[in-house]
């Protein structure tokens, strides 16, 4: 069974090239050997020159000890939120970008949110890509989901997987916003995205799984730790079944041992999955859970969530070690 | 699967009640069952906010070791089979029950007890937890008899740990 990374990131050199020829925010700007990358309302963010190299990201599948990533769209640059005709081949690009690489590298499909229809869906999942991912912030409310609607029964008529990343949905763009003054780089990473996620459950929980009953979802960042707040949810009458759908998934990006282990305390240990959002952040070898937890994050339930075989959590522990 | 409408983490009694509720419907976990030689064989029945509901397969040989199990009490219907539960004594000694097809057990979250396959044929076996298992100790009697506890994910698979 294959050690599976369930969310990495690549731009190609042709996606970097037209993000360059833009003059507005997506974009980015040479700075010295690398990038730098500006968006609306953040500050400038700095890329490493070896952050994409196809070369250096396949050695470093060797390093992570990983025989499967699966890569997807940087959606925080908002990209899917641009106009469909500013979007459009910005996407293609990407899409071109990864299905370059080799055959360890599978891809999540993106789309342009505006005009969005389930033939985009379809288009992507015929292109190679297993599934799908959208910016948080186009499911990041009743109303929203509810438009993202179609594209979800796309995916779940093909049984194919969505994964929800940290990014703008179509009334989250601000564009021309300048950064508020003194902004650290961290500052999306730690106050936006988990707030992002967080909405986005609690709006899967409450009215999506009702929609999308055998739709499997992973959440990267565990879901802004969103099920964590399981007493409160249950308090105040929110969705508490959420924590224990056992099609909802949460990758581990940037987390360790501490908040990994509450999660489980949660919502057992069937539905993480390891994600190491590289290169954005490095990928810890082994999360300290102990080895049939590493069996389960890195091979059993990435599978799962990928081909759906077992709807149900199920576990060997022996045979999968 | 039975459900349980608590509200709230089940007292020992009430897992002893639900797992014998449960062992007297087959058809909620007997299409669940299948033994494996090399170990035994897991399958989550059930798991929500307050209850973690497994069924366990064992053939011979397969035994848990001495464990805690944290913060969660348990317990243990036989559906099939026979085991034995061993609770460690500070002398080194050891009381020994053996349960059988129709008999049930339960033990509190500061038990340490050893659960390990008996008698002839295959064995299968309910456990309920509450709050749902989350962290167990493992306990290690090493060779000049001091006893080491070593704290396992619940997802980590408790075998007998041998001294070095």
């Amino acid at each position: 069974m294959s050690r599976i990374d369930v969310h990495q990131h690549f731009w190609s050199q042709g996606f970097v090239e037209l993000l360059a020829r833009r003059a507005r925010p997506p974009l980015v700007r040479r700075d010295g050997d690398g990038w730098c990358v500006r968006l609306d309302g953040e500050p400038d963010a700095p890329i490493p020159p070896a952050a994409h190299h196809p070369v250096l990201r396949a050695e470093a599948l060797a390093h992570d000890r990983v025989d499967v990533a699966l890569l997807c769209m940087s959606s925080p640059l908002g990209v899917e939120a641009l106009p469909a005709e500013e979007a459009r081949p910005l996407l293609d690009a990407w899409h071109d970008g990864v299905r370059a690489l080799d055959r360890r590298f599978r891809h999540w499909g993106a789309v342009a949110l505006d005009g969005a229809v389930p033939a985009d869906v379809d288009a992507v999942l015929d292109r190679g890509a297993l599934g799908l991912s959208l910016p948080a912030g186009a499911l990041s409310g009743p109303e929203r989901l509810e438009r993202a609607g179609p594209l979800l029964e796309a995916l779940e008529r093909r049984d194919a997987p969505l994964l929800i990343h940290p990014g703008p949905g179509l009334e989250d763009r601000r564009a021309g916003a300048a950064p508020a003054l003194g902004l650290q780089p961290w500052w999306p990473a730690l106050a936006e995205y988990p707030a992002q996620l967080q909405a986005a459950w609690l709006a899967f929980a409450a009215v999506g799984r009702r929609a999308h009953p055998r739709l499997r979802v992973a959440f990267a960042a565990l879901a802004g730790c969103a099920p964590l707040h399981t007493e409160r949810i249950s308090a105040r009458g929110g969705p508490v079944r959420g924590v224990g759908d056992p099609l909802i998934f949460y990758d581990t990006s940037s987390y360790g041992p501490r908040a990994l282990d509450a999660m489980i305390r949660v919502t057992g240990v069937d539905v993480l999955v390891h994600g190491s959002d590289r290169p954005v952040a490095a990928a810890p070898a082994d999360h300290g859970l102990g080895r049939a937890a590493t069996a389960a994050l890195h091979r059993v339930n990435p599978a799962r969530l990928v081909s759906g075989v077992t709807a149900r959590p199920e576990r060997r522990l022996e045979a999968v070690a | 699967m039975i459900p349980h409408d608590a509200g709230r983490d089940l007292t020992a009694v009430e897992l002893e009640d639900y797992v014998g509720r449960l062992a007297a419907r087959p058809e909620l976990w007997a299409g669940r069952v299948s033994h494996d030689p090399a170990a035994r064989v897991f399958e989550e029945l059930l798991r929500d906010e307050h209850l973690a509901v497994w069924l366990i397969c064992w053939m011979e040989d397969h035994d848990t070791g001495f464990h805690d199990h944290d913060l969660s009490q348990g317990a243990v219907a036989v559906v099939q089979g026979a085991v034995h539960e061993d609770r460690l004594r500070f002398d080194g000694s050891r009381r020994r029950h053996t349960l059988r097809r129709g008999q049930t057990f339960s033990f509190a979250a500061a038990d340490i007890h050893r659960v390990l396959h008996a008698g002839e044929g295959p064995a299968v076996t309910l456990h309920a937890y509450s709050p749902p298992l989350w962290r167990m100790g493992a306990y290690e009697v090493r060779h000049d008899g001091t006893l080491a506890r070593h704290s396992l994910s619940y997802a980590e698979e408790l075998r007998p740990l041998e001294a070095a």
